[in-house]
């Protein structure tokens, strides 16, 4: 499939019509997502009359946004007025939206077309996309692997070509691990950097839109579209936003690039010798490599556990029958209308939601909550500290490459550790970026990331498109 | 840290949730496992540490008197059952 670059100065000369994109783009939806149920819901009718407006508008001399004619698909969990979103979850089966999340009303601004919701993990809680309702995401390059979650749908729909942009949402990850999986770019911007306006919640300390794309320059453009402050979101950053494209350098010269200490320690051999090789390639660019150390990045995983599940306690109390969600209309009494109301929650939503309350408990508060908190400040403090030396660093996506389908089902915990290096961004609030660099011993693709400072999201992408370039 | 099947269903009662023995066994295990995980924190000296990220002017927000109805009849739209523009649930009282 064309890039959205190429699409919207295809559609915006008129080479192209966004009806012709978007009958490809549903087209190959058609014909690969039977084997991959990477999409939920396709809004086949909508795409196509979305389509012939942008057309329209084009016919009547109007100029065109930056996105013209360029499918898209969002993940389950962000809202467009009148289209289901429901997490991927029994609980929301009904729910229709009733207005239009931020980032879909600036994607439709940009006059791009919508094509449809994307398969997750259940309410965002997961790394392999096999706790949706839906049944589970295959990887589009191993049909037998997983595609990382949560965002899994949103990854392998532009790993197989069937949409150049998707929308995910990233807690602990849940869009640069699935790219890293799929062998595509995922950005998550620093937090506040886009509205969450019409996202559905699940750790609002944590939780952030990001963007996938089949290439950094895309990315750069996607992000330009959708940054900058949202008055329906306290939480965005009223900071100008750059065109980020116009910011790429030919070559690194002068830009530091952080390793921390300790980040390759325990790694599968593939993925410290492609590291490794990153390392090497962007020294050839001119970018200068720093030891740097962050001490405390490694306690990020068990932090980024106990508080998002305790902010999900909190966000997730909503579905109770009353105010959101499904209506036991068999109960007898109020405890069991609330508890019948909740019980379509699948096993880790559960379990998450169960974790967040024990840990909020004034029992365990201090010790569990409040200690990760405190934890949470001095990794906060660690990446400072290291922003102040260098300008990015550069770290794995995840410890190792996508795995079989079912594989860590009896062992959780291992699933955890596998959002080890990209929850230290949410924790930190950081930027980060997953950009494909080769492949494993299996041909399954590897990630690198790179994390910046929060507003420093050009750097991080003209790293990443430097050092894409050069594959 | 020790999490004994009662801890799971005090916490999932809490979170006004049934789960069934089966359930609850399993989810023992797995939570013993992660709060062990979790004391490693306990290795950390947070002593010195002040909290800067908590929000602390949201309870400092002024009421807002919500004035435009416009939308309402289109969002009761989504109720199942109303009545005299209220949502009608079941009775459980």
């Amino acid at each position: 499939m064309m890039t959205a670059l190429e699409i919207a100065k295809a559609v915006s000369s008129g080479e192209k019509t966004a009806e012709q994109i978007t009958r490809e783009s549903l087209a190959k939806i058609a014909e690969l997502n039977p084997s991959i149920n990477a999409f939920v819901e396709v809004f086949e009718a909508d795409a196509i009359a979305r389509a012939k407006e942008v057309d329209a508008k084009r016919a009547r001399g109007e100029k065109l946004g930056a996105l013209a004619g360029v499918p898209v698909a969002i993940k389950d969990n962000i809202l467009y007025k009148g289209h289901k979103a429901t997490c991927c979850s029994k609980m929301l089966e009904n729910y229709v939206a009733s207005y239009t999340s931020t980032v879909v009303e600036k994607l439709l601004a940009a006059d791009a077309v919508i094509v449809g919701r994307a398969n997750m993990d259940e309410f965002a809680m997961g790394s392999t996309n096999q706790t949706s309702v839906y049944g589970p995401v295959k990887n589009p390059v191993n049909l037998e692997c997983v595609p990382g979650g949560s965002s899994g749908g949103s990854a392998a729909a532009v790993a197989a070509g069937m949409v150049p942009v998707a929308l995910g949402t990233d807690t602990g990850g849940s869009v640069r691990q699935p790219a890293g999986f799929c062998g595509v770019v995922g950005i998550k911007p620093g937090y506040g950097r886009i509205s969450r306006y019409g996202v559905i919640a699940f750790a609002s300390s944590a939780d952030q839109v990001g963007i996938l794309t089949a290439n950094v320059a895309d990315s750069a453009k996607v992000l330009e579209v959708l940054a900058g402050k949202d008055v329906h979101d306290s939480t965005s950053l009223d900071a100008p936003v750059p065109q980020y494209a116009d910011l790429f350098t030919d070559g690194l010269k002068g830009l530091k690039v952080g390793l921390p200490k300790g980040f390759l320690d325990g790694l599968h051999q593939d993925i410290k010798d492609r590291l490794n090789q990153a390392a090497a390639r962007l020294k050839e660019l001119g970018a200068e490599l720093v030891d740097v150390e962050v001490p405390y990045a490694k306690y990020a995983a068990p932090c980024y556990y106990i508080i998002t599940s305790a902010e999900a306690s909190s966000n997730l109390g909503r579905y109770d029958g009353i105010r959101y969600g499904y209506a036991d209309n068999e109960a007898k009494d109020l405890n069991a209308y609330y508890e019948g109301s909740r019980a379509p929650f699948g096993l880790e939503v559960k379990k998450r939601l169960i974790i967040g309350t024990y840990a909020l408990t004034s029992e365990r508060y201090e010790e569990c909550f409040l200690k990760a908190m405190k934890v949470r400040e001095l990794i906060r403090e660690d990446f400072k500290k290291a922003f102040e030396k260098v300008d990015v660093l550069l770290t794995p996506t995840s410890p190792t490459t996508a795995f079989k389908l079912g594989q860590h089902d009896e062992d959780p915990l291992s699933l955890y550790l596998a959002d080890l290096y990209t929850c230290q961004g949410n924790i930190g609030g950081l930027a980060g970026i997953s950009v494909p660099f080769g492949k494993d011993e299996k041909g399954l693709p590897v990630g690198v990331q790179f994390y910046g400072p929060i507003l420093k999201e050009e750097k991080i992408l003209n790293a990443a498109y430097n050092l894409e370039k050069g594959l | 840290m020790e999490i004994t099947k009662k801890d799971v269903e005090l916490a999932a009662k809490l979170a006004k949730m049934r789960v069934s023995e089966q359930e609850a066994a399993v989810y023992q295990a797995q939570l013993e496992a992660l709060f062990k995980w979790v004391a490693e924190l306990s290795a950390v000296n947070t002593d010195a540490v002040q909290l800067t990220n908590v929000n602390h002017c949201a309870h400092l927000r002024a009421d807002e008197a919500f004035s435009d109805l416009s939308r309402a009849a289109e969002l009761r739209t989504a109720f199942d059952e109303e009545q005299d523009g209220y949502a009608k649930v079941k009775k459980v009282l």
